[in-house]
């Protein structure tokens, strides 16, 4: 009977608004935590695993000695790549790709490189125009390597003491 | 040879006096770590990695240096063992270089996959490395012996098995380098063996430098069928080419050893001049057509030109399949032709030229002596040639009848120097006298001849072996009188009771002789078919430049507007082009299923490695389709063996009938020339691998004469030779000129 007459003040009293305009209440003076993506981003981790990318020594040399560990490495067959000797008598690649359909962003073959060519940056905002476009080849992955070497190494030397 | 009885890891074993431990455990699947023990190699016992424990004895012992005996206890993996094992593993690291992926051995590494085991993930040594600069050894092998652990298999091999000691270990100590002798690059043919025995990256194959990786490729059981010995290979493919060939064992063929011919022709099939498209040659002009226009404008051509079917000719190399033979031969024969032959590089074509041998790859082995006539046996078949230098090893003795005196990789008692034309002539006096020396009637037509002290030791050295073998090569078929020859190794075998080795016949020729590809019933044979009206050609995998004993003729009767050329063919080079009027592409080595009859008669059959590049196909199908249009009966098939098993159980034809004996009279006044293809020349895929054609074997090149017929020719040395350099040689018979080149025949 108790019961039944409180639930009527409850109702009848907008109980239930209350309660949730209390949190409003709250949060209204609270400083505010949306983000406005993309003007802003939140801060990621240095081993945040995104957009692939192959890097450079700081000579201009290409790190990439086409050992194809990490295509063996790569659960997704994502990664294909053909090599040949380089006029210098260098290991070189002719061709590497990258299906981004197909990787998972397990990170593998960046555990596998053993030279730190294949690398995956802090880039996850990227989009195909074509069907195509989700395979990236060698000249794409070294120009995002070139374009973002400065936060690539930065987040490798960041990391680096935990390795 | 007792039985013993003894321990390991806790199993009881038997095995003889006298083998080893590692020998043993091998039987037994018990797996030691080691990189200089090879099963075909003497033992060397220097990289320690077997050390194991016996019991009773204070130290670790090395496994394949330690005999067994009685009642011995071994452990492989105790403890002891174990921690003598690691230590040697690190001390082999500590010189090691890290460059695993860059190397063409990772993923196949002996050394890696011991690692993976034995060694430790730190190194204690932080001093510098060694590093030792490369000479490099020629085409075929690359070397990085800044990887060399100095097992020093390589050098075994070279001493032990190839025969010519051309690597070595040089300095002492920390300084050790094994290096070649001489900066040349290696010289044998079977180098590509090093590559097989190294356990490190220090020598890896050339040609496949950084073309793929060892875990990508799948591996194809196959056969070469370059030489009569059908050696038994892996083809390692990727990506539907083949990147590799590498040797498979089988004992009774190869053993463990392939030839660098098989082991590195496949270069050959990625060559730039393949025919990937069927072409035909309308007014003059050639032009890339689909399968079905190609094929129609192949049989209407073909039934225009040969109206009457005396008038189509059937020829093939003497590399196709014996599927490939046995569909052409029932083609030709069933459109009423019996103008067949692959005979297209032999001067006699009459029957008794097909002598057969009657010994086996193996039996070779234990033969105690060997009479070869008209043969570089080394470079002609190096793993027959191989069976021999182990007889000679265990003591058999050799003697040779040749054009020139040749670099064999054993001991020759007697060299005879013998003009082609003169060949004859002293076999007939070798015959004489065994005849007279085993008191049986001397035959009529060898009353005249006259027998010298050489040949009389010949015949000797024949009667006092108790397993003799005779063997005959390849040089004999530009012999005119071949067949006579032949006949008459066939009595001094039956005399001397020895046995025959007849290596005349080469690449895939006795598949063609079981299938009865040459002419019977007074057909054309692949010279008269030249001279006579032959209007419509079926080529297959011919290589006009090359093929013919005679090419001028050839080229003229091809050249011919009133005759139609249908080529087969995975080439189209410049000749090809010019001599045919279809060029139908065909699937080359590796890319065919098909069959190879070796030496010992065994058929050995292979599936295709790869798919043939762009259109082309295997050449039964491509027979198969020409008798399908022409309606001919019982070609009714869908796959390769069955053309296989119609065609094995195929009555081979009676090859042995030999012609009747009689003295020719041979024109000893004018000089014979010898023109001999290097091996590395013997066949289209082989003439197209680049990397064997840079080889010392494959840039041979030159006509050796003797001074006096040099004088006779008006020749000096450096001349020109119908192209080739003159080599004024004192080991070449009088009356001759011997061509060793990889230039086509000429003149």
């Amino acid at each position: 009977m108790i019961k039944k007459v409180k639930k009527l003040v409850k109702d009848f009293g907008l109980g239930e608004l209350r309660t949730g305009l209390k949190v409003t209440g709250k949060e209204f003076l609270n400083k505010n935590i949306t983000v406005q993506f993309p003007e802003e981003r939140t801060p990621i981790s240095p081993r945040f695993r995104g957009l692939h990318a192959l890097r450079r020594y700081p000579n201009g040399e290409e790190r990439c000695i086409a050992c194809k560990l990490c295509e063996a490495v790569c659960p997704a067959n994502a990664i294909t790549i053909d090599s040949e000797m380089r006029e210098d008598g260098t290991r070189r690649t002719t061709q590497y790709d990258i299906d981004l359909f197909k990787c998972i962003f397990c990170g593998f073959c960046e555990e596998a490189c053993p030279v730190d060519a294949i690398v995956e940056t802090h880039i996850f905002d990227y989009a195909f125009e074509s069907r195509e476009g989700s395979i990236i080849d060698k000249k794409g992955l070294l120009a995002i390597g070139d374009e973002n070497e400065k936060e690539i190494s930065k987040a490798r030397l960041e990391d680096s003491k935990y390795k | 040879m007792s039985e013993i009885e003894f321990e390991i890891d806790g199993k009881l074993v038997f095995a003889n006096q006298g083998d080893s431990i590692i020998s043993i455990a091998d039987r037994e699947g018990i797996d030691v770590p080691r990189f200089c023990y090879h099963k075909k190699l003497s033992v060397a016992a220097n990289c320690r990695m077997c050390l194991v424990d016996v019991e009773g004895v204070p130290k670790a012992q090395p496994a394949c240096s330690t005999p067994v005996a009685n009642g011995m206890k071994i452990h492989t993996r105790n403890d002891k063992a174990k921690s003598a094992q690691k230590a040697v593993m690190e001390f082999l690291l500590i010189n090691h270089p890290l460059d695993c992926p860059i190397c063409d051995q990772g993923g196949e590494c002996e050394l890696q996959d011991v690692a993976m085991e034995y060694g430790t993930d730190v190194s204690k040594f932080n001093l510098g490395k060694r590093i030792v600069a490369d000479k490099g050894i020629g085409a075929l092998i690359q070397t990085d012996m800044t990887r060399c652990i100095h097992c020093t298999r390589c050098v075994r091999f070279g001493a032990e098995v190839a025969g010519i000691v051309e690597m070595g270990g040089t300095g002492r100590g920390e300084g050790v380098k094994i290096e070649p002798f001489l900066t040349e690059g290696i010289q044998s043919e079977l180098s590509g063996n090093m590559i097989d025995v190294c356990p490190v990256g220090a020598l890896t194959s050339k040609p496949f430098r950084y073309e793929a990786r060892t875990w990508q490729m799948n591996a194809v059981e196959t056969i070469a069928r370059h030489d009569l010995v059908g050696s038994n290979i892996y083809t390692q493919t990727y990506r539907g080419r083949v990147k590799r060939v590498v040797a498979r064992d089988n004992e009774l063929v190869n053993e463990t050893w392939i030839s660098d011919r098989d082991r590195f022709s496949y270069e050959g099939l990625n060559h730039e001049s393949r025919a990937l498209h069927p072409k035909i040659k309308k007014n003059n002009k050639w032009q890339e057509t689909s399968w079905e226009i190609a094929l129609d404008f192949a049989i209407s051509g073909l039934k225009k030109n040969a109206q009457n079917a005396d008038q189509l000719g059937v020829l093939a190399s003497k590399n196709s399949t014996l599927e490939e033979y046995y569909l052409m031969q029932k083609l030709a024969r069933g459109f009423g032709s019996e103008n067949i032959d692959y005979r297209l590089d032999k001067a006699n074509l009459s029957i008794g030229n097909t002598m057969l041998s009657n010994i086996t790859l193996a039996e070779m082995e234990s033969t105690d002596h060997a009479l070869i006539v008209n043969s570089y046996l080394r470079l002609e078949q190096p793993m027959i040639n191989h069976r021999i230098r182990k007889a000679t090893l265990n003591g058999a003795s050799v003697n040779t009848i040749n054009n020139k005196k040749f670099d064999f990789n054993y001991q020759t008692d007697l060299e005879i120097l013998s003009s082609p034309q003169k060949t004859l002539l002293m076999l007939q006096s070798i015959l004489k006298s065994l005849h007279e020396r085993t008191k049986t009637t001397v035959p009529k037509y060898l009353s005249k001849i006259t027998v010298d002290d050489s040949q009389n030791k010949i015949a000797d050295d024949l009667i006092a072996a108790e397993r003799p073998v005779i063997i005959l090569g390849e040089h004999v078929n530009s012999n005119i009188s071949s067949s006579d020859i032949a006949s008459i190794i066939s009595e001094i075998a039956a005399l001397a009771n020895a046995k025959i080795a007849n290596l005349s016949l080469n690449g895939n020729s006795l598949s063609a002789e079981k299938v009865g590809f040459k002419p019977s019933n007074n057909g054309k044979n692949a010279i008269s078919m030249f001279t006579e009206n032959t209007k419509a050609f079926l080529l297959m995998d011919v290589d006009f430049n090359y093929d013919f004993i005679d090419p001028k003729l050839a080229a003229d009767t091809f050249n011919n507007d009133d005759v139609f050329v249908i080529s087969l063919n995975s080439f189209e080079d410049e000749i090809t082009l010019m001599n045919s009027d279809v060029i139908l592409p065909l699937a080359g080595f590796y890319e065919s299923s098909g069959t190879h009859i070796n030496f010992d008669g065994v058929a050995q059959s292979f599936s295709a490695s790869v798919k043939g590049p762009g259109d082309s196909k295997p050449g039964w199908k491509i027979i198969k389709v020409l008798a399908d249009i022409l309606e001919l009966k019982g070609f009714e098939y869908t796959d390769s063996t069955q053309v296989a098993d119609d065609a094995l159980s195929m009555s081979s034809a009676n090859n042995n009938d030999l012609v009747e004996n009689n003295i020719k009279e041979t024109d000893d006044s004018k000089v014979a020339v010898h023109w001999q293809y290097s091996p590395y020349a013997i066949d289209g895929i082989t003439r197209k691998a680049k990397a064997l054609q840079e080889t010392p074997i494959g840039k041979m090149n030159d006509a050796f004469i003797s001074l006096a017929t040099a004088k006779e020719l008006k020749l000096s040395e450096g001349d020109l030779y119908h192209g080739v350099p003159v080599s004024i040689n004192e080991t070449v018979a009088e009356g001759c000129v011997f061509v060793h080149t990889y230039q086509s025949r000429k003149g």
